[in-house]
């Protein structure tokens, strides 16, 4: 009878520990998808940062063109290689088409500020300084949305890569996501420098 | 392979980033809206920019912190002032309504850092003309407090007018927003009084109309809306024991800065 007793309630036990176990994977599968969400969200919330400033950016320099056509009408290949660079960063369509577009919307308008140096009535004009303003402190947007959107890959890649999550992330599709390539030297948008 | 190695640089300059971008900021001070680190500011100043502060911050919730460093220990302006806008959290949690002046006078740069909600009040441009009008011109000749005061005056200025208040008289600020024809309010008021003039016009037309016809009523011209800006009501500032801290506004890198 004792014994009987016995054997049921080891039988219980070891239901019980089944059913714990299976409820810790259960729940502990919940909280990971959830975490894993989360953090996609905010990879995802990260690039829609971007996306608007690429687009601010992309808004201003048709403005930025006409202003310096007014003082240097003549400086066509320049201002063919911004529109260009513009033109390609409105057809990108990946994290990375947009990264390299972008960049060499960077140096277009490098170019563009070496030859606005050679018109002193052009960087003296009020237009001009305002819109350069506003490019420069757009360019700056973009360095601190893409820093910002860089840090939440890295935790959600982080994530998605280490045990024991990284179960998790490859039964429910996580997909790693792309880091934001700043171009070599890059790293800070070109400085605007208004001779004062 | 190379990628796999290019990655991981990578990743090494974005720790490196974040680790600098930790440990170069130092602590705000007590009086938390004045950080004269670099040590050139009067005491005057700082207890002007001080109780003027304390003030914005009661009516508004906005908060605008001076700051001068003595190095920005090899970062470049853009990312210092982000980073210690961010790390001493001006501004109001939901408004993010914070501004950080920051001056460095040894590396000769002056950057007005906005946060989100006042992008609109200081846009990239004008933050840039108020350092061209009222701050540039002082700093050239080293004369930190006077180009400091008229800066931090200006966006005083342009705060209260976000907010829908008057700006105190005795602010006074050097930059005055005259630059800015595209202001829509002044073009709302040309509107209105077109609309207005038409509407007299009409109004007479159709008077004379009827007395000529001898009968019936008119249609009067409809209202117009007021182009009021909806100005809200101070919300009382809620007294923080102890010294003063930041709110937990949001920046995202809006702002002006330069070289002198």
């Amino acid at each position: 009878m004792n014994e009987q007793r016995g054997g049921m309630s080891t039988g219980k036990i070891a239901l019980i520990a089944v059913i714990a176990i299976v409820l810790l994977v259960v729940f502990g599968a919940f909280g990971t998808y959830n975490s894993l969400v989360k953090n996609k969200e905010e990879v995802n919330g990260q690039w829609a940062n971007i996306e608007t400033q690429l687009q601010r950016r992309s808004d201003l320099i048709p403005n930025l063109v006409n202003t310096v056509k007014g003082y240097a009408a003549h400086e066509t290949e320049v201002m063919t290689a911004v529109s260009d660079a513009r033109a390609k960063l409105a057809g990108a369509g990946t994290v990375a088409e947009k990264a390299e577009a972008n960049n060499e919307l960077n140096s277009a308008l490098s170019r563009l500020l070496l030859v606005v140096e050679n018109y002193p009535n052009l960087k003296a004009d009020t237009q001009y300084t305002a819109l350069m303003d506003e490019l420069a402190g757009t360019e700056n947007r973009i360095a601190v949305a893409r820093k910002d959107y860089n840090g939440a890959v890295q935790t959600y890649n982080q994530k998605t890569k280490t045990f024991p999550t990284v179960i998790f992330a490859n039964m429910f599709g996580f997909k790693e996501a792309e880091y934001f390539q700043a171009q070599d030297g890059a790293e800070t948008a070109p400085t605007v420098n208004f001779g004062v | 392979m190379k990628k796999l190695k290019k990655f991981s640089i990578f990743i090494a300059a974005l720790a490196m980033l974040f680790s600098f971008a930790c440990a170069a900021i130092p602590s705000p001070t007590n009086n938390f809206y004045v950080n004269d680190f670099a040590g050139v500011l009067s005491n005057n100043t700082k207890q002007y920019i001080m109780s003027q502060s304390v003030e914005l911050q009661k009516q508004t919730k906005a908060q605008i912190v001076v700051s001068t460093v003595s190095s920005l220990d090899g970062q470049d302006l853009d990312s210092y002032s982000i980073n210690m806008a961010r790390s001493y959290n001006i501004g109001d949690a939901n408004e993010n309504n914070g501004v950080l002046i920051l001056l460095a006078p040894n590396e000769r740069k002056v950057k007005i850092e906005v946060g989100y909600g006042l992008e609109g009040a200081i846009n990239d441009a004008k933050a840039g003309r108020i350092l061209d009008n009222a701050g540039v011109p002082y700093f050239k000749d080293n004369k930190w407090d006077e180009g400091i005061i008229e800066v931090y005056k200006s966006v005083l200025a342009e705060t209260y007018k976000e907010y829908g208040l008057d700006v105190p008289e005795d602010i006074n600020p050097l930059y005055t927003d005259n630059v800015n024809s595209e202001n829509p309010l002044r073009k709302k008021g040309i509107i209105e009084i077109i609309i207005f003039i038409l509407i007299v016009i009409f109004f007479i037309i159709s008077i004379r109309f009827n007395s000529h016809r001898g009968g019936g009523g008119f249609y009067g011209g409809g209202g117009f809306g007021g182009g009021s800006s909806g100005g809200f009501g101070g919300g009382g500032g809620f007294g923080r024991g102890g010294g003063f801290s930041g709110g937990g506004g949001g920046f995202g890198g809006g702002g002006g800065g330069r070289s002198f």
